[in-house]
């Protein structure tokens, strides 16, 4: 994993709007693997991904993607929220664009806090959306 | 796997229990198999300079679990439409998770038979560390 670089809140929120892209192929492999370390035997799962498919850090973990610095030493995962539209099928390429949305810095005198939203959207080889995703990292 | 029906869904309903134990195996598979190495959940130093007392499982983890609790719970025809978590505690590989959920709302929107879920993910002391809610789309037995 790269290392995350600490930097001033002003660089960071100026950073606010940045976007990377990504494009992945999902074969019948990966979603095998992924439905074997969660012991989810759903026959539904062979052509048809789960959609904690879409939930990954490799999908959706917009915070890996655009290698924005951090404001304080530590991070977190805070929270997220996923919206499916449709199911990723095997042999579909997920093309995800990731936004940096904005970072918020709720230090206080308990401490030095910040939360930092991204937003992801995936759509497959036809163009079609196929989910949109927030993820908040909190750093401290 | 039974089919779950709209019909069948009654606001306050619970979701049937899930119980999940992730081990140290189980985060190195996740690892792998999600593209999730951030060293909290497998480097014991890097989780306790953090101020953890060892590697967690990882929030996506559980939030991949909750999923799996929805699936499982509406059939092959039901589809999972949303879902949202807040990650308020943290989980220890070799923990016994309980994975759980209640109806809070049924409706018809758009053409679609929809039920909102509470769910959550709750350690072996009865602390919800990662709640959220969900909505399915479910069809009807007409």
């Amino acid at each position: 994993m790269v290392e995350r670089r600490i930097a001033p809140m002003d660089e960071i929120k100026a950073l606010q709007g940045k976007k990377s892209k990504e494009s992945m192929e999902i074969d019948k492999h990966m979603i095998r693997l992924l439905c074997d370390c969660t012991e989810d035997t759903n026959p539904k799962w062979k052509d048809t991904a789960p959609p904690s498919m879409i939930t990954t850090a490799m999908i959706s973990g917009g915070a890996l993607a655009l290698g924005i610095p951090l404001p304080f030493k530590r991070s977190v995962a805070a929270g997220a929220d996923w919206d499916f539209f449709k199911p990723i099928k095997a042999g579909d390429t997920i093309n995800t664009t990731h936004e940096f949305f904005e970072i918020q810095d709720k230090s206080s005198d308990k401490g030095p806090r910040a939360l930092m939203v991204y937003k992801s959207t995936h759509t497959n080889q036809k163009g079609e959306v196929l989910a949109v995703s927030t993820n908040t990292i909190m750093s401290y | 796997m039974a089919q779950l029906y709209f019909d069948d869904v009654k606001e306050g309903m619970s979701l049937p229990v899930m119980e999940k134990t992730p081990t140290t195996q189980t985060l190195v598979r996740w690892a792998g198999a999600s593209g999730d190495y951030f060293e909290l959940h497998y480097d014991k130093d890097f989780a306790q300079s953090m101020g953890f007392p060892g590697p967690i499982v990882h929030g996506r983890l559980e939030a991949a679990f909750l999923s799996q609790l929805l699936t499982d719970w509406i059939g092959e025809k039901g589809e999972l439409r949303k879902l949202s978590v807040q990650y308020r505690g943290n989980a220890l590989p070799g923990q016994t998770l309980k994975l759980g959920g209640k109806v809070t709302k049924k409706y018809t929107q758009g053409g679609e038979n929809l039920v909102e879920c509470q769910i959550w993910v709750e350690n072996p002391e009865g602390k919800q560390i990662t709640p959220g809610t969900a909505v399915v789309s479910l069809p009807s037995k007409k």
